[in-house]
């Protein structure tokens, strides 16, 4: 990138500057709202900032009624459970489908490429009756059950690091007497952890956020952080300002998460898209 | 790989969880659910074979009809999207004072969940929200409208949300792309005088063109499933209900499970054509072994 004229400069400043208006401005009156007190909040306009920046009322009660420290803590369960056994079954499959030659291998394959093809949206009719049937709706692992299954994603990313990883280094360990699980385990998935972060972060992200499946899997006695933040929206008794400071509690956690790996999920995010 | 006895077994364990739960979950209920869609089922008695009934109250009640028009809004949205995706993606393509600032601030909107983007946005599109306040601050209150009451305004307005929640990721895909190509190909432009703005048009678009043409096939796709912003909005009222609305509705609300297999199938099939031209256009997309 050398020949930057000045005005390509200002204009790139001009642009960017612009853009972040158009994604905070948005969010600011959120914020006021959040430390505004009932009178306040239906005495003045939007775009007025709180008297009070100290008026903390409004996030006590969310807490307080929303349960929603309870919905963060299933949140990190469920998360915590399916994304282990998602990258567990992932890094497994795709070290086999491609390091080993074996009838049948083709079809496995092109069986897991074809699910891009079925949105989720579209098999839950009959995905929520085998689930009913096991028993599981309303208890967590439904949803668990739901994440942690193998999508072609994960299988690009890995066989992306796959292909850098030489063959020989497998099969002089094969030599030395080791087995495949000990390769598997002892050289291959050390050496995957790049891969391994970039699923983490995609699926990770898409599963905090996700609602639908929660939504449709969870709707009495457990319920995840989206969900308890969806109950409160949808309870027109609840006063608007307190159902914003429960808002603004939801983006806390994941800005958090964010500010401490931004340099990854930037890297992880636009890695899965080169691959 | 060098083979021994004990390989079969290896691969048999390693491929046994993942494939069964791939068959379960996703192959036993597609197939169920084309089954499904010739049937009036009603999820408790035993299906009953209707042939073509559902599909044919898909094409002609026109109730069903306006659920597919108003993915069109999703796809409309779809072009201010993917352009102001590029053009933050070609600025933020280079070095510069604040760019993971502005790298930060421009992927937010991306990591927020459909219930904040939800609120953020009745908060924004109310009558006394922030965007009639601005209007009315600004001397336009004349355009000051009930923007989620009006019938004709409240699909384009739920719609053109989608513009600030997945332009993100267009912009991450852009980049990606931008930041794949050698830098050599941008000094050879240099060295023969090339302008920044010319070397956007003769290097930068074309080299990306392919990713370009994914993005919009993956906005189609995602068009045809929107689901959570007109439903935690508006919970499919005022005639903001999508085709996966309405199959949450007909299966699960009324019981016409058959009737939502029917919209299912539809929707599968609109985006296994878009997938399919998305992959015929990625060459990148076959990695194989």
């Amino acid at each position: 990138m050398i020949n930057e004229s000045k005005l390509y400069r200002v204009l790139r400043y001009v642009f960017l500057t612009a853009a972040c208006m158009f994604v905070i401005i948005p969010i600011i009156p959120l914020v006021f709202m959040a430390f505004k007190t009932g009178t306040e909040y239906s005495s003045t306009s939007v775009l007025v900032p709180p008297k009070n920046w100290l008026n903390f009322y409004n996030f006590k009660y969310a807490i307080r009624v929303g349960n929603l420290g309870k919905a963060l803590f299933n949140t990190a369960v469920i998360l915590a459970i399916s994304l282990t056994l998602q990258l567990m079954f992932t890094t497994m499959v795709s070290y086999v489908l491609h390091r080993f030659e074996f009838r049948g291998r083709k079809i496995i394959y092109t069986l897991f490429v074809l699910t891009m093809f079925i949105p989720v949206v579209t098999t839950q009719t009959v995905v929520f009756q085998i689930v009913y049937r096991m028993g599981l709706v309303n208890r967590m692992p439904s949803v668990i059950l739901l994440y942690s299954g193998v999508n072609i994603v994960g299988i690009y990313i890995m066989f992306n690091q796959l292909n850098s990883i030489p063959k020989e280094l497998d099969e002089s360990a094969l030599i030395d007497g080791a087995s495949y699980f000990r390769i598997f385990g002892s050289i291959i998935l050390p050496l995957m952890k790049p891969a391994c972060t970039t699923l983490l972060i995609i699926n990770g992200i898409g599963y905090y956020n996700d609602f639908y499946i929660p939504n449709l899997y969870l709707r009495k006695n457990v319920q995840t952080f989206t969900v308890a933040l969806h109950k409160f929206f949808g309870n027109t008794a609840t006063p608007f300002e307190i159902v914003a400071a429960a808002i603004l509690l939801g983006i806390v956690p994941i800005m958090v998460v964010f500010l401490f790996l931004q340099r990854y999920i930037f890297y992880g995010l636009t890695g899965a898209v080169k691959s | 790989m060098v083979k021994t006895k004990g390989t079969k077994l290896f691969i048999f364990i390693f491929l046994f969880i993942p494939l069964i739960h791939l068959l379960v979950f996703s192959y036993i209920p597609i197939i169920t659910n084309i089954y499904l869609s010739f049937t009036s089922y009603n999820g408790v008695n035993p299906p009953k074979w209707v042939g073509f009934r559902n599909y044919e109250r898909l094409f002609t009640d026109p109730q069903y009809i306006k659920l597919f028009r108003n993915c069109l809004w999703y796809m409309l949205a779809a072009i201010p999207q993917l352009v102001f995706a590029f053009i933050l993606a070609v600025f933020v393509n280079g070095k510069f004072k604040g760019i993971n600032f502005f790298k930060g601030v421009l992927i937010v909107p991306y990591l927020l969940n459909g219930v904040i983007i939800s609120t953020i946005f009745i908060i924004f599109f109310n009558n006394s929200g922030t965007l009639n306040s601005i209007l009315r601050a600004i001397g336009l209150g004349g355009l000051a409208q009930q923007w989620l009451h009006n019938l004709r305004l409240v699909n384009p307005a739920i719609a053109s949300i989608s513009i600030w929640r997945y332009y993100g990721l267009n912009f991450l895909m852009f980049f990606g792309g931008l930041q794949a190509i050698p830098a050599e190909l941008y000094e050879a432009a240099a060295m023969d005088g090339c302008t920044k703005f010319k070397e956007i048009r003769y290097i930068s678009i074309p080299s990306i063109v392919h990713i370009l043409f994914i993005n919009v096939l993956l906005s189609i796709s995602g068009s045809i499933q929107v689901f959570e912003i007109p439903y935690i909005m508006m919970n499919g009222a005022n005639g903001t209900a999508t085709p996966v609305i309405q199959i949450q509705q007909s299966a699960f609300a009324e019981g016409r499970v058959g009737f939502a297999a029917a919209l299912s199938i539809l929707v599968f099939i609109i985006v296994v054509i878009a997938v399919s031209l998305q992959r015929m256009f990625d060459k990148k997309g076959d990695i194989s072994a």
